[in-house]
């Protein structure tokens, strides 16, 4: 086999193999984001299925799977039917850019040269915020196909959210690119070479809080949950979405958790490389795994902790204090790069 | 919002501090009980449905048809037939009770001057039929299986009441009648 052609197939296999895992993982954190909810108010969470109700999500999938598929009389039906497309898909793009191993010449599987990312190219982080831009749509469409207030009010407010803290994150997330010196993610991963002082989030720490918050509100998780706040808007843009069309929200939500959990890693937490030095034996993918991990219990602390703020509690934080903070941040970032570096 | 609130907003003091509070919550016992799975003991005064204890001697139930507790229910649940024995002795030939109608107060245990009417720990009663509710002499001697421990071991005769009262004799707080004779009808 010539090289391009195993290139080829390596590709393949990546292709295949990386949104299947998450997939696979993404089952087990629905499970998990139930049963640690559980756990943080003093509950068991789901028991039954399987040991220690394991296999809850598969459960889940059923029972989605056998629910009637409805869709409102006066629903914009393509539109309908798009929405949940539009909000999965972007998810899986954005795995395409995620190192999870070295990325060189000289790494090599089965004999031939390999590298450990999907597709490497400049705008990897680019990639990563249009893809989230995208995603919105989703939400707004199916808000705005379901033809209900609730829903359409869910929608405008997943809109209003993500205009705020958009622009909080792609200023958080300039200060990695000027350290890198690089929008791509594998030169960003290879800027946190060394042990785990080396990595941005020391540097970096007010973007990467900033980054962090407003990942929380791209993720729409509480306490940032307002396009789908139960208490006020039914729930929101899912309101008149059932069975598997609801599903797929659903699981776009957790597929999202994890990719976006994956990319605070690469840009914060040195993405595939180990804490230190001397566990570099270990290889990347299991730290990165490890980290994805980490990341995403502290979205669920988070989420099982705060209480979701008031519509115009939110508009100020993004605006008046995250928008603030991150050109700050930018400009001192900047200066000291250009100074010191 | 003075500089004292800025620092602590930017530190998440209070956010950190409920996080902790959780995090104590994710770590301690659970506080759930799997209830088929597991069941909390009752506690000793629990009132669930009635059952008359049975003299361990005899073998017969220890009422009296005294109507006490028929005359006491607040929803007149409870129906008794009284006869007597061939030994001379009163004693139900009918004793009904309607669990559907009982509002499980407990009257017809603490009047009953012989301790025989006791609430039981039973407290799963949800039934498909609604005949299961009617408990006639036979259901509720079988239900002495749920009884209280501690109740079976108060001497027969011993009302609610009265230690040292002789058998059949009302207790001393309530003036009770003395064990009436079974005129059968209520």
């Amino acid at each position: 086999m010539s090289d391009p052609v195993a290139q080829f197939v390596f590709l393949l296999i990546k292709a295949i193999l990386m949104p299947v895992l998450i997939i696979m993982m993404v089952a087990f954190i629905i499970y998990f984001e139930r049963k640690f909810a559980g756990f943080f108010q003093g509950r068991v969470g789901p028991t039954y299925l399987g040991p220690w109700g394991s296999l809850q999500s598969f459960g889940d999938i059923f029972k989605l799977l056998s629910k009637e598929d409805l869709i409102p009389t006066r629903a914009d039906k393509p539109v309908f039917r798009l929405a949940p497309y539009i909000a999965f898909i972007p998810a899986f793009l954005v795995m395409a850019v995620l190192p999870f191993g070295p990325v060189s010449e000289e790494t090599y599987l089965f004999g031939y040269q390999f590298d450990y990312v999907i597709a490497n190219f400049d705008t990897g982080l680019v990639l990563f915020l249009a893809m989230g831009a995208i995603a919105v749509y989703g939400v707004v469409l199916a808000g705005w196909s379901s033809n209900n207030n609730y829903s359409l009010l869910g929608g405008l407010r997943a809109g209003a959210q993500m205009i705020s803290y958009e622009l909080a994150m792609g200023f958080s997330v300039v200060g990695v690119m000027v350290m890198a010196g690089s929008l791509n993610l594998v030169a960003i991963v290879d800027g946190q070479a060394g042990n785990f002082w080396d990595w941005y989030f020391i540097p970096q720490v007010v973007g990467g809080l900033i980054f962090f918050i407003a990942t929380i509100a791209e993720l729409n998780r509480t306490p940032f949950d307002l396009p789908e706040a139960e208490q006020e808007l039914v729930a929101g843009h899912l309101t008149e979405y059932s069975g598997m069309r609801w599903g797929m929200f659903y699981f776009a939500e957790y597929v999202n958790l994890v990719v976006i959990s994956g990319i605070v890693a690469t840009l914060y937490f040195g993405g595939w490389r180990a804490p230190f030095e001397v566990l570099d034996f270990i290889p990347g993918p299991i730290w990165l795994l490890v980290k994805i991990c980490l990341l995403v219990f502290l979205y669920m602390w988070v989420r099982w902790t705060i209480f979701r703020y008031r519509y115009n509690q939110l508009m100020s934080i993004g605006w008046k204090v995250l928008l603030p903070l991150a050109i700050l941040n930018l400009v001192v970032t900047a200066i000291v790069v250009n100074v010191v570096g | 919002m003075g500089l004292k609130d800025v620092v602590k907003k930017g530190a998440f003091v209070d956010i950190l501090r409920g996080m902790s509070v959780t995090g104590t919550y994710f770590v301690v016992d659970k506080v759930t009980v799997e209830y088929p799975k597991e069941k909390l003991e009752t506690y000793p005064r629990f009132r669930g449905a009635q059952a008359l204890l049975t003299d361990p001697e005899t073998g017969d139930t220890k009422c009296v048809a005294c109507m006490l507790c028929a005359t006491v229910c607040p929803s007149q649940c409870i129906s008794i037939v009284g006869e007597q024995t061939s030994e001379g002795r009163s004693h139900p030939a009918v004793f009904d009770l309607d669990l559907a109608r009982c509002i499980f107060c407990g009257l017809c245990e603490e009047v009953c001057p012989e301790a025989a009417i006791v609430m039981t720990r039973r407290y799963e009663l949800a039934t498909f039929d609604k005949n299961d509710f009617f408990l006639d002499k036979t259901a509720l001697i079988a239900n002495q299986a749920y009884a209280h421990k501690e109740l079976f071991s108060r001497p027969a005769g011993e009302g609610a009441g009265g230690a040292e009262a002789p058998r059949g004799a009302a207790p001393g707080v309530t003036p009770a009648p003395a064990p009436a004779p079974a005129d059968g009808e209520r």
